[in-house]
């Protein structure tokens, strides 16, 4: 609407035309008449009005047909009801057909230019709206191209020329120095892995990896978040107890994210766990269902926060390091999860550790009924889990 | 450390490039430079390089991947190595869905991710031309 708003009337009294012509001539509006409901469509879909006047009563189309027609091909077209017999029941049944408001005949010049005023006026919200939601889905959609290329992209250039400076400085900077180079390569680090995190939430539709499942051994899963999650623990003495299935489970799944899914519930029972202490990974299968839990000894979760801890956007408490968390690991577990058609519990008791258990559909290979065979070596007495 | 490789560098980057070529131009070899897919595939046919570490994501998007099929095509080039940089892991995994995280463009390549470690970056050079050394020994 950078133009004057455009406003139509469709009434086959050809008075009202007239009046409602000169109310509004040389003002603010750009106006256009029809004198039938189908002529009448004809002008909306050529014009474009913002704004559109019907009469209910019509021979031919029906007011209320018209409405309906502009409803469905232009949702934001903004359209007003003129009624000669301004009954509740009328004004109703417009309304229900789309029209935003009603004007009841006969009416005077300032009620006419009152209401087509409210009409434009509504016409340019539903519009700012439109344009909102549109740029919303945008930046939702590009949210990956942008941050990556806006915040990630420099960050590693910058992380690149202090490694390559540490390097060749090996040797020629003192002490002091050496560890100032570190602290910075650490911050960006922790920079980029916050980035990294962020983009993996917003932009990864985690549906979308279905279309790349095939048979995944839980034992691969397994050794590959233990070694993403080993370096924090072994800087923590915190040991990781896991067991391998023996012989192997396979679940109809990506790799990639169920390891990811599974190091971000390690990596938590880590950062939530006393120096020194244990954390146990379990697998268990039975009939057709594989449960594998990771059990710390940690601070655990207050009772009124577990509702939440697969939501999202809630950053727990800092963990006993007090490393804040983004917050959003346990949410892409959650959504890796379930793209598996599996399920995440979690079961916590402040002060003695928390649980979090992943079930999944066993992948059953055809003709091979042996009993499925449950991973229980080196993984700590069955009765401290799930405690 | 006298190797005198000589490598190009293709990345849109030029301060990322600056980061990799001081590690390498350290370790004594030989870097060329270039800015945009365009400029890169001209260096490559008018100079013999020992290896190419090559940036996926440039321009409007992929452009990396477009070299390296340009590399596969060609008899000679496709006996290039090339170390694969890119900024985001996942972005392969959206160009290669269910495709393993290294897209094995050329007969030998490698894979690493922004930032490299120098030390890591040097290894996989050094591997690298090796590895297109040995092939080149079993060929002849």
């Amino acid at each position: 609407m950078i133009d004057k708003p455009r406003v139509l009337v469709i009434d086959n009294e050809e008075v009202v035309l007239d009046s409602c012509a000169q109310i509004l001539e040389g003002g603010e509006y750009q106006m256009d008449t029809a004198k039938d409901g189908a002529y009448g469509l004809d002008l909306v879909r050529k014009l474009a009005p913002d704004l559109v006047f019907v009469d209910l009563r019509m021979p031919g189309m029906s007011g209320i047909e018209v409405l309906e027609r502009i409803r469905d091909e232009y949702p934001l077209i903004v359209t007003i009801v003129i009624t000669g017999y301004a009954t509740i029941s009328s004004a109703v049944e417009a309304m229900k057909s789309g029209a935003y408001d009603f004007l009841p005949k006969p009416f005077t010049p300032d009620e006419f230019r009152m209401v087509t005023k409210r009409g434009v006026e509504r016409r340019r919200l539903l519009l700012e709206t439109a344009s909102l939601r549109r740029e919303r889905e945008l930046l939702k959609e590009h949210f990956a191209a942008i941050v990556s290329h806006e915040l990630k992209s420099p960050l590693a250039s910058v992380q690149q020329n202090l490694m390559a400076l540490g390097h060749e400085l090996s040797g020629v900077l003192n002490e002091s120095q050496a560890t100032r180079l570190g602290r910075m390569k650490g911050s960006i680090d922790v920079l980029l892995k916050l980035i990294h995190t962020w983009l993996r939430a917003y932009s990864t539709d985690v549906d979308s990896i279905r279309g790349s499942f095939q048979p995944t051994s839980i034992n691969a899963v397994v050794a590959g978040a233990l070694e993403t999650a080993r370096p924090h623990a072994v800087r923590k003495d915190i040991h990781i107890d896991a067991g391998l299935a023996d012989p192997d489970i396979h679940v109809h799944g990506d790799e990639g994210t169920l390891v990811e899914a599974l190091a971000n519930l390690l990596g938590n029972a880590v950062k939530y766990s006393r120096s020194g202490s244990r954390v146990q990974v379990r697998l268990q299968a039975q009939a057709d269902t594989l449960t594998i839990s990771v059990i710390d000894v940690g601070i655990g979760i207050p009772k009124e926060d577990l509702p939440f801890v697969f939501s999202g956007l809630r950053a727990g408490r800092a963990g006993i390091d007090s490393q804040p968390g983004a917050g959003l690991g346990l949410a892409i577990t959650r959504q890796i999860v379930l793209a598996h058609r599996g399920t995440i519990s979690v079961e916590s008791e402040p002060g003695k550790g928390s649980t979090f258990t992943i079930s999944l559909p066993i992948l059953q290979t055809p003709g091979d009924d042996r009993p499925v065979p449950t991973g229980t070596a080196e993984m700590g007495s069955p009765k401290e889990a799930l405690a | 450390m006298s190797p005198q490789e000589r490598l190009l560098i293709i990345d849109d980057d030029p301060d990322f490039v600056a980061g990799i070529v001081s590690i390498l131009a350290g370790a004594g070899y030989q870097v060329d430079t270039a800015y945009n897919p365009k400029d890169g595939l001209q260096a490559l046919q008018a100079k013999h390089y020992d290896l190419l570490l090559l940036d996926i994501m440039m321009g409007r998007g992929a452009e990396g991947v477009m070299i390296a099929r340009k590399l596969r095509k060609d008899p000679k080039l496709r006996e290039t190595p090339v170390l694969v940089i890119t900024g985001i892991r996942e972005q392969i995994a959206f160009l290669f869905p269910g495709g393993p995280l290294h897209p094995h463009f050329v007969p030998v390549d490698e894979l690493v991710e922004k930032p490299v470690e120098p030390q890591l970056l040097l290894e996989k050079v050094d591997s690298l031309l090796k590895a297109a050394q040995a092939r080149k020994a079993q060929t002849t």
